[in-house]
């Protein structure tokens, strides 16, 4: 892709659009001074014409996000920006912010006037120490500028921008988690209905945007949604930013357009698989996305044509395995991530990923039995569709893609007690991971009694 | 027994005032970063301290401290070495990276804080920064393409009082420094 | 959401085949129990808002690709819903998420308390896997483990349903457990060094759908098939909550609450739960006694014949306690009058008068939960709700939780202090700030404010008096003239369980049956022509019967149900009246402290023991159904009493129950609304007085025989002995918090720890009334106030009790202590 049809990413040569000035030397903020001369009804029609789709997973028509944001309802509304980017293999979010950090807050000012919000939160991820700062700084800048804080460049509208850290807990990218972590409780999934549009925030209407889609956002208002929305397929206009990992020779992030094949992706972008080695698994979208095969090479990355190979289009995050890497381990390390990252709340997910986790321990390390992969199956099928949020059908992907394309692997494990690849077998067990570790950082559960039982009872 | 100092409890005010009247509850995070400033970790003094200064029961702080990881209810060392192993940092030699930083801190089996309590060790979840894997993160500060070997440098480095130089921005000082400005209290410069 | 909806939308579906149709909004769990059918559950409560976390409540929604659970979901008109009973794909969900539940699960069920009544066992037994498929280790925890020393966890029987963690959360607002950590970390716990100090904490163990949470009052005490069990009514408090008693071998072991919307909800307090011991307690007496050279014992109609003799021509006083049934106290009513022709009877120790007082004794049910809970604006005046009506605490909190807006008025801050705003006022001036609220005229005053929300609730706001009122003469027909004004409910609250009933029986010496004058000839009347002609003039109060029996013009003074020593605000005069009654007839449970001045003893059936009514402080009269027989030779109180009529040769035209309760029903009609009040104290400014006020009521859990052998619940709630002092009249007096201060009244004096708090008001000094060590009558002359000196303590003082050991650290240690 040449370097004109670069979007979001299209100044990331220039080091100097870190500040207000160099990104304000590339067209930065027209789009906002645009958009401020629009009406917020204009503005929305403009977003849903350009066919932008969310880019956090998944793919919702951002301007009609934007219509269900109830007015006048007698509350404040507050637009989160979510940048608690999370999902394994997923890495732009970082990117855009610690490169060119102005673009997120010209695409938020501008979604925040559209649903007249005076008052955005950008929740950014924990872990992100450096990326928070660098957007610390750029808030503080805008404000100077005038593109934040009282009578936004002269418009007589307000916002204000505040930055919340979060602590270490991938499930706060899930919209609703995202919103009790930020009211000051656990990050646990809230029951929906009420949606957040009407109901989110403080029970307040709340507008949720990933970083991705608000960056698209000023180059819409600036270019126009024609423009836009001539990019790419149909049905899922404009670019998207593909973050590829693994084994590759060039990992890192590439826009490209909606539906660019995985193949272009990876050989003519990443270099091809590390090593030359021949190509064994990927995901489209994260690891929470179902897992695809060599011979999934053809299919193009948009919504819909990977959902029609069996996937999904998820965060845009490949991550690539080659012949070397063994798959069985590969689910394990995933499943580990969501017995790790599950929030507790409901059953199937909290019990789900933690024992699932442990069985694919034990047949990776030799101990696996026939019936374990029909128990694996098993019991990613009383996860999936059934717990409160989507945690455990992402967990699920993994178990069952695996052993759909690679079940010979597993059953290789089992006859042979031993991992195929490694050669890791009964004796080289590494020890099991118990409840706390998996939990938090938080005490292990076994203070002691608070007074003695004896005492009572007698 | 306080933890915080007459001007830390006004600067934890102030975290309050980020949040709309009513709604200060938002600031329990960036008040545990702050005790977990002056304090290394969070005990359970900065935990009742937070919950005055919230108004909330202790177990309503306890129970959301313990849900979040970067909030360290555990002693702590001076340093905080993240290991992501996660698939993408596997792929390229995370584990090894891990195995080599736990190695170079001297930590037997059960341990996760060196001896002379400069470094902690920490298995991490992905960390999103997967063209860099392995990655590792100094006080949240990231290290790219992190071998086992610059893994032992980089653990050895902290032992000796030295703080490596990351990738990309500031190193916080160590992990209390970090907790300062994960608090919001301070841009690193 | 506050408004009540008039005319409510109704949903029509089908469910398993039924058509059911159900108000708008109802979720498909409850709309599916309208049916009979039952939809497996663990998180899902009634009174909890939905959850939807353990996930094992699927059903299948025909149209729908995915399952639904049914306790988060609501209904849709034409929905078709299949049960397990009928859905394949939500049956096996059930058994799967069912594996998973127990995949952690100790199955320890023959050593689990709630074996046998266990919800998870039960679904287990029905349908659930008979093995694991898994052999990985399960999640293991040190068992148990206490929150409090009421109530132990066994964390490995958990299944994280978070039902005990919202009760505290939206039920009882007590936030002390909550779910700790997560993933399979994740945990009920509790903050380090903190104890389950909820009054209410024993309905986490009730909810509990397996045996994480348990009694340690009845750990491995017995299994459901050993008990026997009966319905009955808590009769610790007025607020009248229908409890289950189990029985092992004729002794309680355990009291369960039971649900009823219009009382109790599914709440009991934890004295209600966990006191259920005091009718075994080892110095119970179930023999009539009568003093000879000691007290010996003899037959029933021997000591009726005694005491009657005692009674003939002579002065007759009757005094009662809290825990009468209307049954007793409309029998003890028409004794006194009818047979010893006296009006010398009450059972109050605390005396509102005027026409608030007739009122509740003439219209019950003026106020009710219900009416509570649907209220926009509710004042509360004169009580401490948590500590002397846990229940309607409650359900003010519920109110609350539906948008009202509640105000308190009251010396102390009370636990509503998250729902609601408070009026710290000093004792004895409720009337003076009732009279502001009244006067107000717009304006930004909190008083401007609470007259504002009554004004605009009209009939949906609710004032509701307290005890603490009774301390101004007439301040409940403040409260009533104020909420008249604004249109409010008016509701006069009884503290203990028997009040109301004896209120409304003529348990007074002014008011007859349904709140009659004695001195209005036509009210009068009306008694007379059931029970014959009756005395005219009025008699004397509980606190007048005391001196009159301290100065030797009593005869016969009997204590029925009560213990002046401890129950009467001046412990002084209680001590002289025995020893100068010249007889003194005590019919209880006990003696106790009362055997020096008993002449004789009349055994009396405990609450579990009765059958009969009690009234509710709403005035809503319950049936209680005894639970076992009268112990030994004891028996009902009104049996007694009709004994003891007929002993004098008289009778009180009753032989069985029926026929008592079908003539009580008559005297007892609702009578309509007496005339307003047009009583006004005080006037609108505060007066200031420069003495401090102490003021004094009972917690919850005191030294009230009551609580008798409920180890497990004082040491869970009761206090150490304390004062409470506002800051600034500490600051005056150099008390620090935590030190000790000296408080002397006019009869009396005390060294207790003092704490130092701006949750009582400028002015007032508050000690609980019968707390261990210390005894708080003995500071008081009649009243729940008096005026007080409060200083720091010179001296070492110890200990009043080793709970509550203070030294002063200025002075040297004397030896010998205080």
């Amino acid at each position: 892709m040449s370097q004109s049809a670069r979007i979001v990413t299209a100044h990331w040569g220039d080091p100097g659009v870190i500040t207000v000035d160099g990104y304000l030397a590339g067209g930065g903020y027209e789009g906002l001074r645009r958009a401020l001369g629009m009406t917020p009804a204009e503005v929305i029609d403009e977003l849903k014409a350009s066919g932008l789709r969310g880019r956090g997973g998944a793919g919702f028509p951002t301007g009609v996000k934007w219509s269900f944001v109830p007015q006048n309802t007698g509350k404040p509304t507050y637009v989160v920006c979510n940048f608690d980017e999370s999902e394994p293999g997923t890495y732009n979010n970082r990117e855009l912010i610690e490169r060119e950090p102005h673009q997120l807050l010209e695409g938020l000012a501008i979604a925040a006037y559209a649903v007249q919000s005076h008052t955005a939160f950008i929740y950014c991820r924990g872990e992100f120490l450096w990326p928070g700062t660098v957007l610390q700084r750029a808030i503080a800048e805008a404000y100077g500028k005038g593109f934040l804080g009282p009578d936004v460049l002269g418009s007589g509208y307000n916002l204000e921008v505040v930055l919340h850290r979060g602590a270490g807990a991938y499930i706060c990218g899930e919209e609703t988690a995202l919103l009790s972590s930020l009211e000051g409780f656990r990050g646990q999934p809230r029951l929906r209905p009420p949606f957040p549009a009407v109901e989110g925030l403080y029970e307040s209407p709340t507008l949720i945007n990933n970083v991705e889609t608000l960056c698209f956002v000023p180059h819409i208002l600036r270019r126009g949604a024609a423009w836009f929305a001539a990019i790419g397929p149909e049905k899922s206009p404009g670019t998207k930013i593909f973050s590829i990992s693994g084994k590759v020779e060039r990992p890192g992030n590439y826009e490209l357009p909606m539906g660019t094949p995985f193949r272009v992706l990876l050989e003519e972008h990443a270099g091809g698989v590390l090593g030359g080695r021949a190509l064994k698994a990927w995901t489209p979208g994260g690891s929470s996305t179902p897992l695809l095969t060599a011979e999934h090479r053809d299919v193009e990355l948009d919504f819909e044509a990977v959902q029609a190979a069996g996937s999904l289009l998820g965060t845009g995050a490949v991550m690539v395995m080659d012949e070397t890497d063994c798959i069985v381990e590969a689910t394990r390390r995933m499943l580990q991530f969501y017995a790790h990252e599950s929030c507790g709340k409901c059953t199937p997910c909290r019990e789900g990923t933690w024992w699932v986790s442990r069985v694919l321990a034990r047949i990776e390390n030799g101990y696996g039995r026939p019936q374990d992969l029909e128990l694996l199956l098993d019991t990613a099928d009383n996860m999936l569709f059934k717990a409160f949020c989507a945690l455990a059908d992402a967990a699920a992907s993994p178990i069952q893609s695996s052993l759909r394309y690679f079940r010979e692997e597993y059953e290789r494990h089992v006859a042979e007690h031993r991992c195929p690849f490694t050669g890791i077998g009964p004796g080289a067990v590494e020890p099991e991971r118990g409840p706390d570790e998996t939990g938090s950082s938080g005490p292990e559960p076994s203070e002691p009694a608070l007074v003695d039982l004896g005492e009572v009872l007698r | 027994m306080a933890v915080l100092t007459p001007e830390l409890r006004e600067q934890a005010e102030a975290m309050k005032a980020r949040y709309p009247a009513g709604r200060e509850r938002s600031a329990i995070l960036p008040l545990l970063y702050l005790v977990q400033s002056v304090e290394g970790s969070v005990t359970e003094d900065g935990l009742r301290e937070v919950a005055e200064i919230l108004g909330l029961r202790a177990a309503e702080v306890e129970a959301v401290a313990t849900f979040y990881t970067m909030i360290r209810l555990r002693p702590t060392g001076v340093h905080v070495v993240n290991v992501c192993t996660n698939l993408s940092c596997a792929l390229r030699g995370g584990h090894e990276v891990h195995t080599a930083a736990r190695e170079a801190a001297d930590l037997p089996p059960d341990a996760e804080v060196s001896k002379d309590g400069a470094v902690t060790v920490h298995e991490e979840e992905c960390l999103g920064a997967c063209d860099a894997a392995p990655v590792v993160q100094v006080d949240f500060a990231n290290h790219d393409r992190v071998t086992p070997e610059r893994a032992r440098e980089l653990v050895s480095a902290l032992r000796r009082g030295e703080v490596p130089e990351p990738s990309r921005g500031v190193a916080p000082r160590d992990f209390r420094h970090a907790s300062r400005i994960l608090a919001g209290l301070e841009d690193p410069t | 959401m506050s408004a009540p909806r008039s005319a409510v939308d109704t949903v029509t579906l089908t469910i398993d085949g039924k058509e059911v149709t159900v108000p708008a909004g109802t979720l498909i769990i409850r709309a599916a129990e309208q049916l009979g059918i039952q939809i497996p559950r663990f998180c899902d409560h009634p009174f909890l808002e939905p959850l939807g976390a353990c996930r094992q409540c699927y059903v299948e929604i025909e149209g729908q690709r995915k399952l639904f659970t049914s306790c988060t979901t609501t209904v849709a008109p034409g929905m078709v819903v299949y049960t397990q009973n009928r859905s394949e794909p939500a049956h096996r969900a059930q058994v799967a998420n069912l594996e998973f539940l127990l995949i952690n699960h100790p199955l320890d069920c023959p050593i689990c308390d709630r074996g046998g009544e266990c919800p998870l066992q039960d679904q287990t037994m029905t349908f659930g896997p008979g093995e694991s498929r898994y052999i990985e280790p399960k999640r293991t925890y040190e068992k148990p483990i206490l929150l409090s020393a009421a109530v132990a966890l066994d964390r490995e029987r958990c299944v994280l349903c978070a039902r005990c963690t919202r009760f505290c959360d939206e039920i009882s607002g007590d936030r002390f457990i909550e779910l700790f950590a997560r993933g399979a970390g994740e945990r009920v716990s509790i903050a380090a060094g903190e104890d389950f100090r909820s009054p209410f904490s024993g309905n986490t163990i009730q909810i509990c759908p397996v045996g994480a949470l348990t009694a340690t009052s009845y750990r491995f005490v017995a299994r459901p098939f050993d008990l026997s069990r009966a319905d009955s009514v808590c009769s610790h408090c007025a607020a009248g909550c229908n409890v289950t008693v189990d029985l092992r071998r004729g002794e309680v072991v355990r009291v369960l609450a039971r649900d009823n919307l219009d009382v109790n909800d599914a709440w009991l307090c934890d004295k209600g739960r966990f006191a259920h011991r005091f009718a075994d307690a080892p110095d119970r007496l179930t023999t009539p006694l009568v003093r000879d050279r000691g007290l010996e014992p003899v037959s029933f109609d021997e000591a009726l014949s005694t005491v009657a003799s005692w009674c003939r021509d002579a002065r007759v006083a009757f005094l009662t306690g809290g825990r009468l049934t209307d049954e007793d106290a409309y029998a003890l009513s028409k004794l006194t009058r009818t047979v010893m022709g006296t009006n010398d009877l009450d059972h109050r120790r605390a005396f509102h008068g005027g026409v608030a007082e007739q009122l509740a004794a003439a219209v019950p049910m003026s106020v009710t939960y219900r009416d509570v809970e649907r209220a926009r604006t509710i004042l509360v005046v004169g009580l401490d709700a948590e500590q002397e009506l846990p229940i309607l605490h409650l359900r003010i909190r519920k109110a609350a939780r539906r948008g009202a807006k509640v105000f308190v008025v009251h010396p102390r801050r009370t636990r509503l202090h998250d729902v609601a705003e408070h009026v710290l006022v000093r004792p004895g001036q409720e009337a003076s700030a009732l009279a502001r609220i009244h006067d107000a005229a717009g304006g930004d005053r909190i008083e401007d404010r609470i007259a504002a929300a009554l004004a605009e609730a009209g009939e949906e706001a609710v004032v509701l008096a307290g005890p603490g009122l009774a301390e101004h003469p007439l301040a409940a027909d403040v409260a009533l003239g104020l909420a008249g004004r604004h249109g409010a409910r008016f509701g006069l609250l009884s503290r203990r369980a028997g009040d109301r009933g004896a209120l409304r029986a003529g348990v007074h010496p002014a008011l007859l049956p349904g709140g009659r004058r004695v001195t209005d000839d036509a009210e009068r009347g009306e008694v007379e022509a059931v029970w014959g002609p009756l005395p005219t003039e009025p008699g004397r109060t509980s606190m007048e019967i005391l001196e009159a029996a301290a100065e030797r013009q009593v005869d016969v003074l009997f204590l029925i149900g009560l213990d002046p020593l401890r129950d009467v605000p001046d412990a002084g005069l209680a001590r002289r009246a025995l020893q100068n009654a010249r007889y003194a007839v005590v019919q209880s449970l006990e003696l106790g402290e009362l055997e020096p001045y008993a002449d004789a003893f009349l055994p009396a059936a405990a609450t579990f023991e009765r059958d009969g009514h009690v009234t509710t402080w709403e005035g809503r009269s319950q049936r209680m159904r005894p639970v076992r027989g009268p112990q030994g030779l004891s028996r009902p109180d009104w049996e007694i009493l009709a004994g003891l009529a007929r002993a004098m040769g008289g009778d009180l035209g009753f032989g069985p129950i029926e026929e008592l309760q079908e003539e009580m029903s008559g005297l007892l009609e609702p009578r309509g609304r007496p005339r307003r009040s047009t009583a006004w104290a005080g006037g609108g400014t505060p007066q200031w007085i420069e003495e401090l006020t102490l003021f004094t009521y009972p917690l919850l859990v005191d030294e009230g025989r009551l609580s008798d052998r409920a180890a497990e619940v004082k040491a869970a709630l009761e206090d150490p002995p304390f004062a409470e002092v506002h800051p600034e009249d500490a600051a005056k007096r150099g008390l620090e918090d935590g030190g000790p201060v000296r408080l002397r009244t006019g009869a009396g004096e005390a060294v207790v720890p003092v704490r130092v708090t701006e949750d009582v008001a400028q002015g007032a000094v508050f000690v609980p009334f019968n707390q261990p060590g210390l005894a708080a009558n003995t500071l008081l002359a009649g009243r729940f106030t008096a005026a007080v000196e409060i200083e720091r303590p010179a001296m070492v003082a110890v200990a009043v009790s080793d709970a509550a050991q203070v030294a002063d650290t200025g002075a040297a240690a004397d030896g010998g202590g205080g």
